[in-house]
């Protein structure tokens, strides 16, 4: 949502005026690039347990982070007052990192603006039709509830139903010594389930959620229908699910969540501080072959209501698509201003921070692989022996060595091209060049997953989106008993 | 003691209190807390970053007709948060009623947390150190200039942090509770990835973290990271199986997160714990004992309540096998009809067994031939069945000697057979950890590579 300039300045008590000196005490000390954010979050959240909404809260944050860049170092400080002199105080903070480095070292910064204009509200990614802020508390029990009920209907198994509805606001004001004003209203709203399934004396649990940058109409009927389902589905083969024996094996993730391939096997490797730092496995591969020919993968700001997406990161830079790999080839890495300048190239729009009171660093978005020409059903008939996953809780990446590991929920052994047994609990293991030129087929079933994720990073956490078509990955080591 | 929270502040969260009381609550507890914290990171010898975090923000919890919330907000002007608690109440008063949402009794909350100095965890030369002196530590023990490295391995980059930060806070509640924890946090981290003649990059961190400045290790760190960067060279693929697992102490508290999680009253109440009906049983070998070390004077997360302002006690969590306790809070003490405990482990702490005195080279010379988990990469636990898989990084060792590194190999099992499988608990434990888990060795566990 993008409201009137005056609604921001009004917000957080500044004029135009006020920034620029703000941006000139930052400076003064000799840094050559300085950027302020200004954040007013208000995050309400709702549970229900046992059958009864019976906790609720608001969480309010608001303050400006200054940063000051001498070069690609960085000095950053923070005031949770809007009030004149505890702002000079935070930019007098920040404006050290110029006097701590040695000047004769740094390149300094351009001083062009590259970014002009005002927001354009008619360009705005995720308008809130629906204000949360405007919906009673009795709007939001009544929800809560019918998603009890709707659970507890599909399935008489059911003996523990959790939810929790909870919606964040944040004003965003952004403003930089190149004189480039940003600012917008970011929703996000996120609805996550958890129940406990009881069939003889073994006990069983599953999750799911759903979370978009969307207003309050993203509640509704059909939403409890889909998480009902969802919560549900698979629930006669997860009490015979086993571990599968483990070892390296042929490996199909299905279409959608399975995206946490792409996110930690090459993501996290592909974001440009490490590479700048010579850290990561990926540093030295630009303008190589990562993967098969016809392979494309996207980071991209720009669908509509994701919780990857963004009108600008938090560093003003305007959300755009970026093809990390194209046509097998890695082509770009994910950039803020920092990296961008570092290897001369404009920044992708990959700056993000947690809340104001982190500096930004190059994050994921919306990551996914683009339709390959296979199908699903052809992929899964040419695996003679090997396992199907399609339902995740988390994953890690060490990006140096480049091995990867996600958690698999739920899946099913493939046998002579056939789903068979079904599998739960187990972690898979990679190393993420392997992995990537090890995709041998790709399906033209892309989806987008649009779970609760989180990406943690430097003890940050963004929210973020993957997907992917199923796809077909010669080998990967799965943990088995 | 400038920088703790100063009398108008504690003005603030009492007056928090009196306007929740006078616009409608029951019942009210605040928490207070300011905190300071400044960074100075390196990289490759040079100051790379240099920042200054100070926060102030307040939490509320409002209790009205047996209604709950919890709140929080930084806006604390006078005016801001009598305006913030009216719009808090205004949302309470719209949750449905659960006759468990309670204070904690005033008989089990802490008395004897009213300074916030009674742990001795405050360190006065924090408020005398100055920007320079900080830079300097982040400095004085780079390496990377000198480094040139050999023939196997080259220095790729050295990444430094030093900060020190403060922690204040204050928690208040319409009982009469006053409770005060102030801690001083001194921290140093190296990261040294080096790249071996082929390429391959390896990336080896340490730390050290101390209330006392005094007692803070800068000189280790870039050292110890360089030489676990070093010993990640030549890693070798080895067939899956049963092995010895050696787990340091580094990394041993993933094995006993889970135990202490499926103990809380919260997943006890929801059937989301492969520990229910266990209180009084005997779940584990004899060997193992877990207690809670949460008032040592002086070490880093040791806590005199819990954030109900309830006084934590020094006792067993799992003795000898035997569950012992349950974390309950007043909430979950009202839903499960127990009595309550405390709200989680403060400080745990897994006793030597068989014997005191063993380090990580004792029990790997005791095991004889394993693997040495150094550190975990992902993976995570069924809460209800208590299955696990984790990946791993470590290293092959035969005749108690490391043999070479192994890679991508993951450990997978279930945590009752796990810990039934305990040969060995060193008494090495880790400074700076909140959970003290030293080194320890289990028999019979399923490697898959």
């Amino acid at each position: 949502m993008i409201n009137t300039e005056k609604y921001y300045f009004d917000t957080f008590q500044v004029t135009l005026d006020m920034l620029e000196s703000l941006i000139a005490v930052a400076m003064k000390d000799g840094g050559d690039y300085s950027d302020l954010y200004f954040e007013n979050s208000q995050m309400g959240t709702m549970i229900l347990r046992d059958g009864e909404v019976n906790s609720a809260g608001l969480h309010t944050l608001y303050g400006v982070g200054i940063r000051v860049l001498k070069g690609d170092k960085t000095g950053y400080a923070y005031s949770e007052s809007t009030a004149w002199p505890a702002m000079v105080q935070a930019a007098r903070s920040a404006a050290g990192i110029a006097m701590a480095v040695k000047r004769d070292s740094i390149q300094s910064a351009s001083s062009e603006a590259k970014y002009h204009g005002r927001p354009n509200p008619a360009a705005d990614r995720y308008p809130e039709k629906l204000s949360w802020q405007q919906c009673g508390m009795a709007d939001y029990v009544t929800f809560l509830k019918k998603i009890d009920t709707a659970v507890r209907a599909k399935d008489t198994r059911v003996i523990k139903v959790m939810a929790s509805l909870s919606y964040q606001i944040s004003d965003i004001l952004m403003f930089n010594s190149l004189g480039e004003l940003k600012y917008e209203t970011r929703p996000l709203g996120s609805l996550s389930i958890s129940a406990i399934f009881k069939q003889g004396d073994r006990v069983e649990n599953n999750t799911c959620g759903k979370s978009l940058r969307s207003g309050r109409e993203m509640l509704s009927d059909n939403l409890i229908e889909e998480l009902a389902c969802e919560i549900v589905k698979g629930l006669d083969q997860r009490f015979e699910a086993r571990r599968p024996k483990g070892g390296e094996m042929c490996v199909v993730m299905g279409a959608g969540a399975s995206g946490i391939l792409l996110h930690e096997a090459m993501g996290h490797a592909f974001e440009a501080d490490c590479n700048r730092k010579g850290q990561s496995i990926f540093s030295d591969k630009m303008g190589k072959r990562v993967c098969k020919k016809g392979i494309n993968i996207i980071d991209d700001a720009t669908i509509h209501g994701l919780r990857g997406s963004t009108n600008f990161d938090d560093e003003g830079v305007p959300g755009q698509r970026t093809c990390m790999v194209e046509d097998g080839v890695l082509c770009s890495y994910l950039h803020d201003r920092i990296s961008a300048r570092y290897y001369g190239v404009p920044p992708t729009g990959n700056g993000r921070r947690e809340s104001f009171q982190c500096m930004p660093i190059p994050r994921m978005r919306s990551t996914y692989m683009e339709n390959g020409e296979a199908s699903a059903q052809d992929i899964i008939a040419s695996v003679k022996k090997g396992i199907f996953v399609d339902n995740f809780s988390n994953g890690q990446v060490d990006i140096g060595v480049g091995d990867f590991t996600f958690y698999v929920k739920s899946g099913y052994l493939i046998e002579n091209g056939k789903l068979t047994m079904p599998i739960k609990d187990t972690n898979i293991i990679g190393n993420g060049p392997q992995a990537l030129a090890d995709i041998e087929m790709v399906a033209n079933d892309l989806i987008i997953d649009e779970g609760t994720w989180i990406c943690g990073k430097e003890q940050q956490n963004v929210p973020v989106s993957c997907g992917i078509p199923t796809v077909l990955i010669k080998k990967l080591t799965i943990g088995g008993e | 003691m400038m920088n703790r929270l100063e009398k108008t502040d504690i003005q603030l969260a009492e007056m928090s209190l009196r306007i929740a009381l006078e616009k409608g609550a029951d019942m009210a507890r605040v928490s207070l807390s300011k905190s300071i914290m400044d960074l100075v990171g390196t990289l490759n010898g040079e100051v790379d970053k240099v920042t200054h975090n100070l926060s102030m923000s307040i939490n509320i919890y409002l209790f009205v007709n047996q209604r709950f919330g919890s709140f929080s907000t930084n806006r604390l002007s006078p005016e801001e948060l009598e305006s913030f608690i009216i719009k808090a109440l205004d949302i309470v008063r719209n949750v449905e009623p659960d006759s468990c949402r309670q204070l904690p009794d005033p008989s089990r909350t802490a008395q004897d947390a009213q300074s916030g100095l009674e742990l001795d965890l405050y360190d006065e030369r924090y408020e005398s150190i100055e920007e320079e002196e900080r830079i300097k530590t982040a400095l004085k023990t780079s390496v990377f200039a000198q480094t040139e490295g050999t023939q196997e391995w080259s220095l790729i980059s050295e990444e430094i942090e030093y900060s020190d930060s403060l922690t204040d806070t204050l928690t208040l509640d319409t009982n009469g509770l006053i409770c005060r924890h102030t801690e001083t946090s001194f921290d140093f981290y190296a990261c040294m990835t080096i790249q071996d003649k082929n390429g391959n990059k390896y990336s080896g961190y340490w730390w050290d973290s101390t209330p006392c400045l005094d007692k803070l290790d800068i000189s280790s760190c870039v050292p110890t990271a360089l030489r676990k960067a070093i010993e990640q060279i030549g890693p070798k693929s080895i067939d899956g199986g049963k092995y010895t697992m050696v787990i340091s102490n580094e990394c041993s508290a993933k094995v006993v997160s889970p135990l202490l999680n499926a103990l809380n009253g919260y997943s006890i109440q929801q059937n989301n714990s492969f520990l229910m009906d266990s209180l009084g049983k005997r779940m584990f070998p004899e060997g193992l004992t877990i207690t809670d070390n949460c008032r040592a004077r002086g070490q880093g997360g040791c806590r005199l309540f819990d954030s109900e302002g309830v006084s934590t006690k020094e006792d067993s969590i799992i003795e000898k096998g035997v569950v012992k306790k349950y974390f309950i809070n007043t909430y979950m003490a009202g839903k499960l009809n127990m009595d309550p405990t405390i709200e989680d482990a403060t400080r745990p702490c897994v006793l030597p067994f068989p014997e005191k005195g063993a380090s990580l080279p004792l029990i790997m010379e005791k095991c004889s031939e394993g693997i040495l988990v150094t550190g975990f990469n992902g993976g995570n636990s069924n809460s209800v069945t208590g299955d696990f898989s984790y990946g791993i990084e470590g290293f092959l060792f035969r005749e108690g000697k490391i043999v070479h590194p192994v890679r991508e190999m993951l450990v997978t099992g279930n945590f009752l057979r796990l810990w039934s499988n305990l040969i060995a608990a060193g008494d090495d434990y880790r400074r700076g950890t909140q959970k003290q888990v030293p080194t320890l060795a289990f028999k019979d566990v399923d490697f898959s590579a």
